[in-house]
């Protein structure tokens, strides 16, 4: 059991994780926080098992398809919802139009995909037990996105420009960046890493329209906890809830698991409104 | 012209508005009555429906349409209103309550969640709050399917029925009226009330309105308490209603409607939304086809609503406030009516500033500076660009603790980071940059200067109880008085984003007065103001002092310290480079070269 | 306006400027020759930095404004930036996060890569006490450093106008000069400089020309070798001329 709840575990929680870090990727290209980010995760789930499992494409073919989906539909929510409000980011209307976005979205798929879970292909096949792909194959996207992030903040000048205007876009802007393409491309990243996350958790959480409000919030609050815009934070956190939660619902019920992450997110935020990692950063006008 | 009488003109046609503001209520609500005389009972249903998401709406409408709360998770309550009543009348967790009583105690427990959700919009972003609300919503759904003894689970528990006299069908109909009429009763007054400009304060210019003494956490929570009350008793007669209830019948997208309903009719009206919620309750019935596509058509509308017309069909039905304004206005301000206006009990103390020292991150804002503010005296600030004369104001203001020395008034040292209790020791203020509430009367902008002066409580306001009205009267009154002051009475009823940036300046000091002030603050009141405004401007200032205000000045424009003022400070580092009479420091030289930079 | 004046490289006429309902700026005209080193003054508020923002496009303004013979009135930041229009905005903000190095680097985005680097070298050659620390996050330098770099930044796109504003602000005077000395030497290579200053005596040391601006409007255009400077300047500072704008 301890060896279920741990695999289970932290396969959720990296895909918690991977949600997260699409809040982040949005956020620090725009400040803006979209409730996009768990409808890619659900779109990955629901257009995987379509072209894979409906559509019969090779495994990698279908993969490949929705990550550029993901990307697609990235841009449409920046083009759609996020630029028209960004001028008044203070009014956070950006709230309004991403969810209303999201909801068209998690709409259409519950009337063409239909309501009901549908099972998720198996891609490889190792296992049963805790060998199995569901429970790895999230951890590897995991690790793979840290690390080909870490590469493309480090090691290109893109990447810089992303961290750059996530710091001060302002600033970024007055040196002649191109913020708006930057912003773009951050959306598209976003929507390949969305949907990479809700892929590769799929044949756990099953092909499902619901998975889009489950993810939009555990996938929020590690963010939340750990700091926006901090990846590091989300993935610490992300792997931490996912256990938490498994161990909960073992040992204690659903009920109790549910009320406590809850409960936690609440309290943490209600003493520390910029997360447990995050520093209070001074904004400068 | 020396006519001291305020001119009442504005203050009529407002309650003429009111009258005209009523009329399409009256005929909702005789819909309503006479509906029944149809006697078809797919339209009762509706009807009901209807109701029964507006008394929940009506709640909500404050939280989100007026305070400005993105609360998009209010369906739980509804939730939590109809388990806890079916729950107790069936008797699965208590002995059997009687179904009256069980509602009650929903609108009880609708009320004590309302809190508890609500309490980390005190201290969120935005969109945190939006998702803990979004959050609490998904959590209550998977305790209502697992908590299987009380709730029935996924299979579900039979709701209330309510006895005599609003037993199901035309009684239960006219139960569901009756408590809608009361719920848009009860908003409509607070709306209407110095709580609900205090509201919209919150959302639109919260460093005005806790200059203006409104205290957020308190106001904040009796809203939700009030929403969470009305959303419970919703659940419970939705519960009633649906004759039976499963947690698949409070879908996220129920949510999604309400809060829809409330942005389609628009922030800060009441009428808006209930049409909203009728319209958008309705239209399903008329499109059966659409039915499985009735949410995506919600969410394209929001979405549209958003992004076209962000003021909701409210802005476009305020046909008054698209009449053209005259071009050419001119602020002529009267201060000949000060003398009504301030009341010279509560002036006549120093306000000064003993040895404070403020530092921001090893820097030293603020060394060791001593200042006196007279009643009476204009007391010009000036100093270049970071010298602390902001940083000064905020200190006075409360926002920033002092690391030592002291700010008083008088013989009273004033409270460290408690802005909003400035307003209880008659220190008003304005803005370099003008908070103001754009889509509120010019009227309302001024009456949230008064709010500490209201003596009614919420629960009066909600009820519309006499105090409450004497509150609302004077409140007008005065506001009226301090527009005549500054010369804009004759926009009294306009909304404040039609005016000009000078006008709001002269606005924000009407807003300032309202506190009968013992010392004012004035943050660049010249800025963006034309030569003739100026010296208006001046001359106003020099009269509020005369009946005995302290005046606080924080100017760059340096003619008109140098008219006005019968005190100047100079600021330089963080510390006081010279101080006397105009004259005096015009010819400093060390004044002059450190405005050189030399 | 008999002043020997160099081929125009900016020309602004009646530019109005603002931040939404608040109009800071209106009917500005201003010109920078090539090569020309200009100093713009005035008191607190009175709309400076809104001037260079609307120049180089980080504001909507209306109103006229040639750069080298271009049409620049539509231009975004980016544009003017490629036009060898460079903006050094105010408080040195560089990020803090990445390297010296890198920040240069961004500085050239969108160039070749030979020429970012070439160029990024060139830039680091100004100032030495940042080229030591090249590896070093911006967030570990000093305050005096962290505006070298962002001059720095400037230079990366080699410039033809490099619009400083207040590069002194917060800095010891030993570094005021260091900085203000960079500028001069700038100027000496033929880049033009229009330069916000607080401090007017160091900032007249190094122009040529001097506007004064005042409540939005320039008040004052001179030669900073007229004999007569210190006083007119006084007056614009402090009033009293406000409406007597100098014509000749």
């Amino acid at each position: 059991m301890f060896a279920s709840i741990v695999s289970y575990g932290l396969a959720v929680g990296a895909v918690y994780a991977l949600i997260g870090i699409t809040y982040n990727v949005m956020f620090s290209a725009s400040r803006v926080f979209s409730f996009t980010a768990g409808m890619l995760g659900m779109l990955g789930g629901v257009l995987g098992a379509l072209f894979i499992a409906k559509m019969g494409l090779p495994a990698i073919v279908g993969l490949v398809l929705v990550l550029a989906c993901g990307a697609v539909i990235g841009l449409v929510t920046e083009l759609l919802t996020v630029r028209p409000v960004l001028k008044s980011i203070e009014q956070h209307l950006y709230v309004l139009s991403t969810l209303a976005f999201a909801l068209m979205v998690q709409q259409l798929t519950a009337v063409e995909w239909g309501t009901e879970a549908q099972p998720f292909p198996r891609l490889i096949p190792i296992g049963p037990g805790w060998l199995d792909q569901q429970f790895w194959l999230p951890m590897l996207a995991c690790a793979v996105t840290i690390v080909g992030l870490e590469l493309l903040y480090r090691k290109t000048l893109i990447g810089r420009a992303f961290l750059a205007i996530a710091e001060d876009s302002y600033a970024a802007r007055a040196l002649g960046l191109p913020e708006t393409q930057l912003r773009m491309a951050s959306f598209a990243l976003a929507g390949v890493i969305g949907t990479l996350a809700g892929f590769t958790g799929a044949e756990m959480l099953l092909a499902f329209f619901g998975n889009q409000s489950i993810l939009n919030f555990y996938g929020f609050v590690p963010v939340a906890l750990g700091g926006m815009g901090s990846n590091r934070g989300a993935v610490v956190g992300g792997l931490a809830l996912g256990l938490f939660q498994q161990a909960a619902n073992f040992l204690v019920g659903g009920i109790f698991a549910a009320v406590a992450v809850f409960a936690v997110f609440i309290i943490v935020l209600l003493l520390r409104p910029e997360g447990l990692a995050g520093a209070s950063t001074a904004r400068r006008v | 012209m020396t006519d001291t009488s305020a001119p009442a003109q504005p203050v009529r046609a407002l309650s003429l508005a009111r009258i005209e503001g009523a009329l399409p209520w009256i005929a909702l609500g005789l819909v309503g009555l006479l509906l029944p005389l149809l006697d078809d009972s797919y339209i009762g249903v509706i009807a009901q429906r209807a109701f029964i998401y507006w008394i929940l709406s009506a709640g909500l409408n404050l939280v989100v349409g007026y305070a400005g709360q993105i609360a998009i998770g209010w369906v739980s309550m509804l939730t939590l209103g109809a388990y806890t009543t079916a729950a107790l009348t069936a008797g699965t967790a208590t002995p059997a309550w009687h179904p009256y009583l069980a509602l009650v105690a929903g609108g009880a427990v609708g009320a004590l969640f309302g809190v508890i959700v609500g309490l980390p919009a005190l201290r969120l972003r935005t969109f945190y709050f939006a998702m803990t609300t979004l959050g609490f919503a998904t959590i209550v759904t998977q305790v209502a399917l697992a908590w299987k003894e009380v709730t029935g689970g996924g299979v579900g528990t039979p709701g209330p029925v309510f006895p005599w006299p609003f037993d199901p069908g035309w009684g239960f109909y006219y139960f569901c009226f009756i408590l809608a009429a009361l719920a848009t009763w009860m908003t409509a007054n607070l709306a209407s009330s110095r709580f609900g400009r205090a509201l919209v304060a919150i959302r639109d210019a919260e460093v005005a309105a806790e200059a203006s003494g409104v205290a957020k956490p308190r106001l904040l929570v009796a809203v939700f308490l009030f929403a969470g009350a009305l959303g419970g008793v919703a659940g419970g007669l939705f519960a009633s209603l649906q004759s039976y209830i499963t947690p698949d019948a409070f879908t996220f997208e129920m949510s999604v409607l309400f809060f829809i309903a409330i942005l389609i009719g628009g922030r800060g009206s009441i009428l808006g939304p209930a049409l909203g919620t009728i319209v958008l309750t309705v239209l399903p019935e008329f499109a059966a086809p659409l039915v499985q596509w009735s949410t995506f058509l919600y969410a394209a509308l929001l979405l549209l609503i958003v992004l076209i017309i962000p003021g909701g069909i409210a802005d476009l039905l305020d046909y008054k406030n698209r009449r053209p304004l005259e071009r050419h206005r001119e602020i002529v301000p009267r201060p000949e009516l000060l003398a009504r206006v301030l009341d010279r009990r509560t002036g006549g103390e120093v306000l000064s500033l003993a040895n404070v020292e403020l530092s921001f991150g090893g820097v030293r804002a603020i060394a060791g500076l001593d200042l006196e503010i007279r009643p009476g005296e204009v007391h010009g600030l000036i100093g270049p660009n970071g010298s602390g004369k902001t940083t000064t104001l905020n200190v006075i203001s409360g926002y920033y603790a002092p690391e030592a020395g002291q700010v008083r008034l008088g013989d009273a040292v004033l409270p460290p980071r408690a802005p909003h209790l400035r307003a209880d020791y008659r220190i008003a203020r304005t803005f370099q940059t003008p908070r103001l509430i754009g889509g509120a009367s010019v009227l309302d902008n001024v009456m949230i200067g008064g709010t500490i002066d209201g003596q009614g409580s919420f629960a009066e306001s909600l009820l519309t109880l006499p105090r409450h009205r004497r509150d609302e009267k004077r409140l007008r009154e005065a506001a009226m008085l301090a527009l005549a002051v500054v010369g804009l009475d004759q926009l009294a009823a306009v909304r404040a984003d039609r005016l000009q940036h000078s006008e709001l300046r002269f606005m924000e000091i009407a807003r300032a007065l309202m506190l009968r002030p013992a010392c004012l603050m004035l943050d660049e009141p010249a800025a963006g103001l034309s030569a003739d405004e100026i010296r208006r401007l001046g001359a106003l200032i020099v009269a509020i002092s005369r009946q005995g205000t302290a005046v606080l000045l924080v100017e760059h424009h340096a003619d008109l310290i140098f008219d006005i003022c019968d005190r100047v400070t100079v600021l330089n580092l963080g510390k006081v480079l010279a101080a006397g009479t105009p004259a005096e420091i015009r010819s400093h030289r060390e004044v002059v070269s450190a405005y050189l930079g030399a | 306006m008999p002043i020997s004046a160099p081929e125009p490289l900016l020309e602004i006429s009646g530019l109005a400027s603002g931040y939404g309902k608040i109009g800071v700026l209106r009917g500005i005209d201003l010109r920078v020759g090539v090569g020309e080193a200009v100093a713009l003054l005035g008191p607190n508020g009175a709309g400076k930095t809104t001037l260079l923002r609307a120049v180089s496009g980080l504001l909507p303004r209306t109103g006229a404004i040639r750069f080298a013979g271009k049409d620049m009135a539509g231009a975004s930041p980016r544009d003017t930036v490629q036009a060898g229009l460079v903006h050094v905005v105010e408080g040195h903000r560089v990020f803090t996060q990445l390297s010296v190095f890198d920040n240069l680097l961004l500085a050239g985005y969108g160039m070749t890569r030979d020429e970012r680097a070439t160029q990024v070298e060139e830039a680091l050659a100004f100032f030495p006490d940042i080229a030591a620390k090249r590896q070093d996050r911006a967030g570990t330098l000093s305050g005096g450093q962290q505006q070298m770099l962002a001059v720095a930044q400037g230079l990366v796109r080699r410039p033809r106008l490099l619009m400083l504003d207040e590069p002194s602000a917060g800095l010891s005077p030993v570094l005021v000069d260091r900085v203000l000395a960079a500028v001069a030497r700038l100027r000496e290579g033929g880049t033009a400089v229009l330069l916000v200053e607080q401090l007017i005596e160091k900032a007249l040391a190094v122009a040529d020309r001097v506007y004064a601006l005042a409540r939005g409007s320039i008040v004052l255009e001179a030669r900073t070798d007229e004999a007569d400077l210190p006083n007119r300047l006084e007056h614009a500072y402090f009033g009293q001329d406000v409406n007597a704008p100098l014509s000749s």
